[in-house]
């Protein structure tokens, strides 16, 4: 196992959530393809973590750990921003919300 | 100080009127507009005899340039001799009077206030016409009379008759003034200049420059302004307007259709006297003499007591046309002045009777109890109209055209009024006095023997077969004017009365009324001779036509009219006739010894006497002793007196021809303007339309809006395109920027 | 490389990891994706354990498949009708998104490769003791501490205004 085997997954998971929030018409998946890119990001801190610094030195599992709370934050604020978006405008259909269209 | 006292004459009146006006636009009015516009007519009356010692001889007019309309500029201003000093005291005076006696007589009017406001006007442009120097102010002043009187006539525009006399008044002076026009316009193109006085005015060019062949340019320039008199004066043939006009209030008749207004025409004739030719001045005397003749014959047969004055009036403003006609200019003024206050008078006196008759003809008089109340008198309304109505059908029905006598009017109603209204019968009987030339102690007879004996006098001197037959005319109506004068005295103050219901209703008027009638019967005697007659007064000015060549004979420079004419040619000098006229304190002494030199004179006054005693005589068998019947007379001569019940059948000549072929070639132009006019208009308008607008339509849609609406659609495509930049759409805006950020890495990998 | 259990474990995971992601950002059923994720979510847990980091990954498998993973599916049911369920997705914005998204992938693969300092760097395989209790000192007494409370309020806050934007009806003061 080196580093760059965890690197490349990060990278291809971090990709697939790029891609999903560009091209996924539901803001749920949406919020899948940020959750993605949130664990891609974790992986990265937790790896580095291992592979970088002295094995006593675990900082980076712990900005991993602030990362999985602010992912949690984040999908609670951002379910209910969708809940009022629903509401508001009957879908969740991010190209129909759009009220800044010029 | 003739600068500041003109002006305060002129102002005001126009400041009463302005009042008025001003506060009328804010739907107010002064609460006491009568006695305002009474005040200011007093100031007025004040300021013109203050006038009378600032008279020069040979004056100056005052003038300013007023309007410049390229290398003519045309003046403004004011000339005073003594014609205008004489003219402005009979105005301001016989105004003044008026405004008193209409305190009386209008007393309860609903439009009371509005009535001294036009009083006001009138005078303001009467005095305006009187002192202007030029003839534009002259035409200015002329007009503005004309307003008013239309104004006033038409004062109760309630009733048909008189919105209907007020419009024949104001349309039958136009077709006058538009000869007046023309002849100021002539006079204008041969002068360039429409000032009468000074070097560079009307009367010194025509003195200097015009040769013979100038003499007919100048007679129908003449005759054309005085078409403008024969408008305003009431002269055949357009005279059938003053008649008619007498639906208007009674004052309004005395001042202006007998003191004033009227009398405007001849004074113009008068002012007008320098650049008179021989042959104008012979056409202005007959139509002078015919006016006289023809008016007096009518007046004799009337039985409206307002319609025989005015007839009357007719018939002296006839007179004062044929003295001046005749070159009597002293005269024809001093018959003018004479006249004035005794046909107010006698205007005034009848506006009393019908005051006192207290009619109800619906001017709202019916209210004005107050005043009248203390002779304790009851008014019954009720019956005394149908009363009238059946009197006057009884008597002469058959007679009773169109024009409906107003029972209050109606002399056939009156009779042995002389107990009832004392005062109004003595006045009046010294006015008649006046006016039928009863002799030495009144004024009328002597300026109706001036002008008599400046006819004859004319007539001898240049043995004329006109003057002759003038003279003729003139005293033959001397006579009627005696015959029907007395006739109205006797009808309205003598005998029993004929309807014993307005009898009994009738009263003398009130103080208001009364103490202008007893002002004016004193003005009726001769105290107004010693100006006329006064040789360094009145100067009477030199005739242009005289200067030409073969008039030179004639001597001009008469100091008293028609008896310095007298005078010259039986070789008395000037200078013992000026010195008898100037120093004889008694004017009218003075005066008679002047006559008494003359032979035409001395043979004219007789002759007056013996017509004028005659046409008293007539009446007096007629309407008074009953001798001689009217009506088997009537029948007798029943052509004749049809003709002059008829007026002479004018009215009708006018209804049946001339309005006729107006309307007739109205209809014809209406024709030509509905067929020819109209259709070259909407065929040149259709043509446009149709043509014309169509390629201007095109180029319109097709260039300009096609210019404005590509330049629209450029900017919102371009809008639209970079609008959709814009799309609201989260996902793009992301997408756009991780392209950005991979083109940047790509960008910073490749450095 | 040779061929272990540890090995053939650590590449199960990996690949347990991209493909239920793949089949994350693929799937048109949002609840197979929502399962799909919790697939994703495991793998990478699973990973977190060959990265000796043991706290990481329970903590992993606790908050996000037990706590977010709920509240995906909540939401799921909450905004979704049954016809909703299916995920529209667009032929062009696919292939640009794909375009970008490969693009990027190259670009961190050129990266990760050429990059000296991270070459070369294995996993020799020592065992580390457990992490639990140094992670406690950490936080709890340590030079995380700070860090912990302010997150911790930021979580409350986040909670709070989840709540209150949630809430159905929004009462007009």
């Amino acid at each position: 196992m080196t580093l760059q085997h965890y690197l490349v997954i990060s990278a291809i998971l971090f990709t697939l959530g790029i891609f999903a929030v560009l091209t996924r018409r539901n803001a749920i998946s949406i919020l899948m393809g940020i959750e993605l890119i949130l664990n891609s990001c974790n992986l990265n801190f937790a790896a580095f973590s291992r592979f970088m610094t002295p094995p006593e030195d675990i900082s980076g599992q712990i900005i991993a750990i602030f990362g999985i709370v602010l992912a949690a934050a984040e999908a609670a604020v951002f379910l209910a921003i969708i809940l009022a978006i629903y509401r508001e405008f009957g879908s969740i259909r991010p190209n129909e919300v759009d009220t800044l269209k010029g | 100080m003739v600068i500041p006292l003109i002006s305060l004459i002129l102002l005001c009146p126009l400041a009463a009127f302005a009042i008025f006006g001003l506060l009328g636009l804010a739907k107010r009015s002064f609460p006491r507009q009568d006695y305002l516009s009474t005040a200011a007519m007093l100031i007025a009356l004040v300021c013109s005899l203050l006038l009378l010692q600032e008279v020069v001889p040979d004056p100056e007019p005052h003038t300013v340039k007023w309007l410049s309309l390229g290398s003519v500029t045309f003046s403004m201003g004011f000339y005073l001799d003594s014609v205008t000093a004489i003219m402005l005291i009979v105005v301001t005076l016989v105004s003044s009077l008026v405004h008193i006696f209409s305190m009386g007589y209008m007393h309860g009017d609903p439009r009371y206030p509005r009535f001294f406001a036009f009083l006001s006007l009138f005078s303001f442009s009467m005095l305006f016409l009187v002192v202007s120097d030029n003839l534009l102010g002259i035409y200015i002043g002329w007009e503005l009379v004309g307003l008013c009187s239309y104004l006033l006539i038409g004062f109760w525009f309630e009733k048909d008759s008189a919105a209907n006399a007020c419009k024949k008044a104001f349309l039958t002076t136009r077709v006058g003034d538009v000869g007046m026009f023309i002849g100021m316009m002539m006079l204008f193109t041969k002068f360039d200049t429409l000032s009468l006085y000074g070097e560079t005015g009307i009367f010194s060019l025509a003195a200097a420059q015009l040769n013979t062949a100038d003499m007919v340019w100048l007679s129908v320039a003449g005759v054309l302004i005085f078409c403008g008199a024969v408008g305003k004066s009431a002269q055949v043939p357009l005279h059938t307007w003053l008649p008619d006009a007498m639906e208007g209030p009674t004052p309004v008749s005395a001042l202006i259709h007998a003191a004033t207004m009227v009398a405007a025409g001849v004074y113009l004739t008068a002012r007008m006297f320098p650049i008179l030719t021989e042959t104008s001045s012979l056409v202005i005397a007959y139509v002078g003499g015919i006016t006289a003749l023809v008016a007096a014959t009518i007046a004799i047969v009337r039985f409206d007591i307002k319609r025989v004055l005015a007839y009357s009036t007719v018939s002296q403003l006839g007179y004062m046309m044929l003295g001046i006609g005749a070159g009597s200019y002293v005269a024809g003024l001093f018959h003018l002045t004479t006249h004035a206050f005794f046909k107010a008078l006698l205007f005034l006196g009848s506006g009393s009777v019908i005051h006192a008759f207290h009619a109800m003809h619906g001017h709202g008089h019916d209210d004005d109890h107050g005043h009248d109340d203390d002779h304790g008198h009851e008014h019954e309304h009720g019956d005394h109209d149908a009363h009238g109505h059946d009197h006057g059908e009884d008597h002469d029905s058959e007679h009773v055209l169109g024009s409906e006598i107003p029972p209050d009017q109606d002399m056939r109603n009156m009779g042995g009024l002389r107990h009832k209204m004392p005062i109004t019968f003595i006045t009046m009987l010294i006015a008649t006095l006046s006016i039928s030339g009863v002799p030495f102690v009144f004024s009328g007879f002597w300026s109706k023997d001036a002008i008599l004996g400046g006819v004859l006098g004319r007539a001898m001197e240049w043995n004329s077969v006109h003057h002759y037959l003038l003279f003729g005319m003139a005293l033959f109506a001397a006579g009627l004017t005696a015959f029907y004068m007395f006739r109205l005295i006797f009808m309205t103050f003598f005998g029993e009365p004929r309807n014993q219901e307005m009898h009994n209703m009738a009263h003398e008027s009130p103080k208001s009324m009364t103490v202008p009638l007893l002002i004016l019967a004193a003005l009726s005697f001769p105290v107004v001779n010693t100006l006329w007659f006064n040789a360094d007064y009145v100067k009477p000015p030199e005739q242009a036509h005289l200067h030409a060549p073969e008039h030179a004979y004639v001597s001009p420079d008469s100091k008293v009219g028609e008896a310095g004419l007298t005078f010259s040619l039986f070789g008395i000098s000037e200078a013992v006739a000026a010195e008898e006229g100037g120093q004889d304190t008694h004017g009218a002494h003075g005066d008679d010894g002047h006559h008494g030199h003359g032979p035409a004179h001395t043979i004219a006054m007789v002759l007056s006497i013996i017509v004028a005693g005659l046409g008293i005589l007539l009446s007096w068998l007629f309407y008074h002793r009953r001798t001689l019947s009217a009506e088997s007379v009537a029948n007798s001569f029943r052509p004749i007196y049809n003709l002059f019940w008829h007026k002479y059948y004018f009215d009708e000549f006018y209804d049946g021809v001339l309005v006729a072929l107006t309307v007739w070639k109205a209809r014809l132009f209406a024709q030509f303007d509905g067929t020819i006019v109209d259709g070259i208009v909407n065929g040149v308008g259709k043509g446009t339309r149709d043509i014309l607008a169509v390629f201007v339509g095109v180029f319109d849609n097709r260039i300009v809006d096609g210019l404005v609406n590509r330049v629209a659609e450029v900017t919102w495509s371009i809008g639209g395109r970079v609008r959709r930049i814009q799309t609201g759409a989260i996902q793009t805006y992301l997408f756009v920027v991780l392209a950005g950020i991979v083109l940047l890495i790509l960008i910073f990998r490749a450095l | 490389m040779e061929f272990t259990l540890t090995n053939f474990i650590f590449y199960g995971f990996a690949l347990m990891t991209i493909a239920s992601a793949l089949v994350v950002v693929t799937v048109r059923n949002i609840v197979h994706a929502a399962f799909s994720l919790m697939v994703t979510l495991f793998g990478v847990a699973g990973l977190y354990v060959f990265l000796q980091a043991d706290f990481l990954a329970a903590t992993q498998v606790i908050v996000y498949v037990g706590g977010i993973l709920v509240l995906i599916l909540f939401g799921v049911m909450m905004t979704s009708g049954r016809l909703e369920m299916r995920i529209h997705i667009e032929r062009g914005q696919l292939l640009l998104g794909g375009l970008i998204s490969l693009m990027l992938l190259m670009l961190l693969l050129t990266v990760i490769a050429n990059t000296p300092a991270w070459k070369n760097l294995t996993d020799d395989g020592t065992e580390l003791p457990p992490t639990t209790e140094r992670i406690g000192e950490l936080i709890l007494n340590g030079p995380f501490l700070l860090p912990f409370e302010v997150v911790s309020v930021l979580l409350l806050v986040a909670l709070i205004g989840a709540a209150l934007i949630s809430r159905k009806e929004v009462r007009d003061e």
